[in-house]
C-alpha cells in the first residue's frame, strides 16, 4: 500500500472520530469546532487525491463561510450548562441502516478499485446556463429569506 | 480498496449526523447535523472522480450540491436568527407543527 492510500485511511478515520466528536460533545460552541474539522478533512480527501476545484469550493464556502457563520452562532447561543444531546435509541437503526447501506454497495463490485490522477478540464460547456440557474437561484433564495423575515417582524 | 473506505466513512459521517439531528433540542445542532450530513454527501461524490469519462459531471454535481446545500443552510440560519428573536430560544421544543409557520 504507497503512502497516499496510508494517508487517505488516516484521514477517513479522523473525519470518523471528528464527527464522533461533534456527536458526543455537550458544548455546541466545540460541536461546531469539531464540525469544522470534519470538513476541513473531507476537502483535504479530495486534495489528496489532485481534485483541487472541489478542495477549494468546500473550504471556502463551506467551512470558510458557512462553518464560520455556524460557529459564531454556536458561540452566541452557547448554553452556560451544556448536556449531552444523544438519544441512544437512534443507534438502532442507524446502525441497521448502515449494515444495509454497506451490504448493498459490496453487492455490486463494478466500482473502480482505485482513484484516477482525474483533471476537470471542460466544464465551460454550458457555463453561462449553470452561471444563470446559480444567480437566479440566489435571487430566489434571498427573496425567500426577505418575505420570511419582514412577515414575522423582526 | 480506496474508494470503499471513502464510501464506508461517508455512510458513518451521514449516520452521525442522522443521530445528532433525530437526538438534538437545539436548532444549532440540527444546523451542525445538517452540514456533517452535507459533508458526507460530498464525500459520496468523491467516487464519481475515479470514472475518467465521469470527470466533468460529477465537477458539476459537485458544484450543484454545494449551492444548493448553502442555500438551504442560509435559508434555515435564516429562520434560526427568526425564531430566536420571536421566541427568545433556540430549543426544538418551542417549534409548533403545522402550517408554514414555525
Amino acid at each position: 500500500m504507497d503512502t497516499i492510500s496510508l494517508t487517505l485511511i488516516a484521514i477517513c478515520c479522523f473525519s470518523v472520530i471528528m464527527a464522533f466528536a461533534t456527536l458526543f460533545t455537550k458544548d455546541t460552541f466545540y460541536s461546531a469546532l469539531y464540525m469544522s474539522i470534519t470538513l476541513i478533512t473531507i476537502a483535504g480527501m479530495y486534495a489528496l487525491n489532485n481534485i483541487q476545484p472541489v478542495f477549494v469550493l468546500i473550504t471556502f464556502i463551506f467551512v470558510g463561510a458557512i462553518g464560520a457563520v455556524t460557529v459564531a452562532l454556536a458561540a452566541m447561543y452557547r448554553d452556560p450548562r451544556p448536556k449531552l444531546q444523544i438519544d441512544f435509541v437512534w443507534f438502532i437503526p442507524a446502525i441497521i441502516t448502515f449494515a444495509v447501506i454497506f451490504n448493498s454497495i459490496f453487492g455490486f463490485n463494478n466500482i473502480p478499485s482505485a482513484f484516477t490522477n482525474s483533471e476537470i478540464s471542460v466544464f465551460v460547456e454550458e457555463y453561462v446556463v449553470f452561471v444563470l440557474f446559480f444567480f437566479s437561484l440566489a435571487i430566489l433564495l434571498m427573496l425567500a429569506v426577505v418575505k420570511f423575515v419582514r412577515r414575522e417582524g423582526v | 480498496m480506496m474508494v470503499y473506505v471513502v464510501i464506508v466513512t461517508s455512510i458513518a459521517i451521514l449516520l452521525i449526523g442522522y443521530i445528532m439531528a433525530m437526538s438534538s433540542k437545539e436548532l444549532i445542532r440540527l444546523l451542525i447535523s445538517l452540514e456533517l450530513m452535507f459533508g458526507a454527501v460530498f464525500l459520496a461524490l468523491m467516487p464519481l472522480f475515479t470514472v475518467p469519462n465521469l470527470t466533468t459531471s460529477a465537477f458539476g454535481i459537485a458544484v450543484l450540491t454545494v449551492f444548493t446545500s448553502g442555500g438551504e443552510l442560509m435559508i434555515l440560519i435564516a429562520a434560526m436568527v427568526t425564531f430566536s428573536k420571536k421566541f427568545r430560544s433556540i430549543s426544538t421544543d418551542d417549534i409548533l407543527v403545522g402550517g408554514d409557520r414555525i
